[in-house]
């Protein structure tokens, strides 16, 4: 039996170990995700090394002819890591937090952009040029855009005599949230359906595997 | 000292924030590119301490024998097998323990969801009755029914293809439009030092 072989063995065991929760939680079903979970942790690790910071060390630290500036900056990462991992002490714990305040000044930076020029123009783009094409169809999109933005809204009248926190929604706000409500069932229900779907295609695929192994097919 | 941080912490996302912002919508983009990868790397090297920390947490339970010390004997052995095999520059012993371990645990996994979402299905069948859950059911079985490739159910298929490409497109892009102005929203709270949780 050669290495492909004793691969191709073990995934039908480890399968067959992971479908053994169908009976319940019990000790073969654990043990595979232990493994798995084990095997993760040191894929993770190889490629964040070897991806990242190894290609990164080169560049910048271990880089001959470079000068101070750009060594520094390739030092940037190490202080950054080193005063996150202060977040373990609370003594020095708030030291960690201008690390922190650094990732999330360019995290957010980029996801504002990001959302702007990646989702919000397409996304208005896509649905302008709908209405173009077919009219009763163009409206329902339209409708349905609209009544589910309209439905997150969360903008209430104040009731007087009341605690500032209550409030109530306009009755024409409180109509088009019910039509938006609709539209986001039928969009959840389609990607339940979906799901569905694409978990009985990988089941299938599974036990077509397994069996086709066993069976020496 | 304490709020002397504090004040640093909002100096320096506000500050770092702006000039990426700048940078990608007006500038060069090689500013903002530099910063990327600077979190990059940041990011990297915590992950590789998140790892070497379930590692430590691993053989601290397998040191002193706790429950389900097996299960951690096991972790332990087959990341530092994963690790060792890469140090060694053994590449097909790795590509080995992804195809007969990664790939079929993974598709194993995602395999028994079905009967998850099957169970929470009949779980929705079973709360009260109400308009939403029927109207979820009802499209549930359309988009069921009609991705079946019979000829049987051609008016179920037509029903499903205007489902997708009027009402759930419609829903979808309501939802990524939220999604988008909430994260504008939250982006600019950040910016504009409205929000401060980094602080704490």
């Amino acid at each position: 039996m050669n290495l492909d072989q004793i691969g191709l063995w073990a995934g039908v065991v480890f399968t067959l170990m992971i479908f053994s929760y169908l009976l319940g939680d019990n000790f073969l079903y654990r043990l595979a995700v232990y493994i798995f979970a084990g095997v993760a942790a040191g894929f993770v690790f190889i490629v964040a090394l070897q991806n990242a910071i190894l290609p990164w060390l080169r560049l910048t630290i271990l880089a001959p002819n470079l000068g101070i500036g750009e060594r520094a900056f390739g030092v940037t990462p190490i202080i950054l890591g080193a005063l996150l991992l202060l977040k373990i002490s609370p003594r020095f714990g708030r030291l960690g937090n201008l690390a922190l305040a650094f990732i999330i000044g360019v995290g957010t930076a980029v996801a504002v952009v990001g959302a702007v020029s990646g989702t919000l123009i397409p996304l208005a783009d896509a649905t302008a040029d709908t209405i173009t094409e077919d009219t009763l169809s163009s409206v329902i999109v339209l409708i349905g855009v609209i009544a589910t933005l309209v439905y997150f809204m969360y903008v209430a009248r104040r009731i007087p005599g009341q605690l500032a926190t209550t409030g109530r929604r306009g009755l024409l706000v409180q109509v088009i949230s019910v039509v938006g409500k609709g539209f986001i069932v039928v969009t959840l229900s389609a990607l339940y359906a979906g799901a569905l779907l694409s978990s009985l295609t990988i089941f299938s695929e599974r036990v077509a595997a397994l069996i086709a192994r066993i069976t020496g097919g | 000292m304490r709020r002397l941080l504090a004040i640093l912490a909002s100096v320096i996302t506000i500050g770092v924030g702006l000039v990426t912002i700048y940078d990608l919508t007006v500038g060069t983009g090689e500013l903002a590119a530099a910063l990327l990868r600077l979190v990059v790397a940041t990011l990297a090297l915590m992950i590789v301490a998140g790892v070497i920390n379930l590692l430590i947490v691993h053989i601290g339970r397998m040191r002193y024998l706790k429950r389900g010390w097996v299960y951690s004997l096991v972790l332990l052995v087959s990341a530092f097998a994963t690790v060792g095999f890469w140090l060694a520059g053994q590449s097909e012993m790795n590509d080995l323990l992804l195809n007969s371990v990664q790939v079929p645990v993974e598709s194993a996994l995602a395999g028994l969801l079905f009967f998850a979402l099957v169970y929470g299905a009949y779980r929705l069948l079973h709360r009260r009755f109400t308009w939403t859950g029927l109207l979820f059911i009802i499209i549930l079985l359309v988009m069921l029914v009609g991705a079946l490739p019979l000829e049987q159910f051609g008016l179920a298929r037509q029903v499903r293809e205007w489902l997708l490409s009027v009402p759930v497109s419609a829903g979808a892009r309501g939802i990524l439009f939220g999604i988008a102005l909430a994260t504008i929203v939250t982006g600019v709270r950040v910016l504009i030092g409205q929000d401060r949780s980094y602080r704490e």
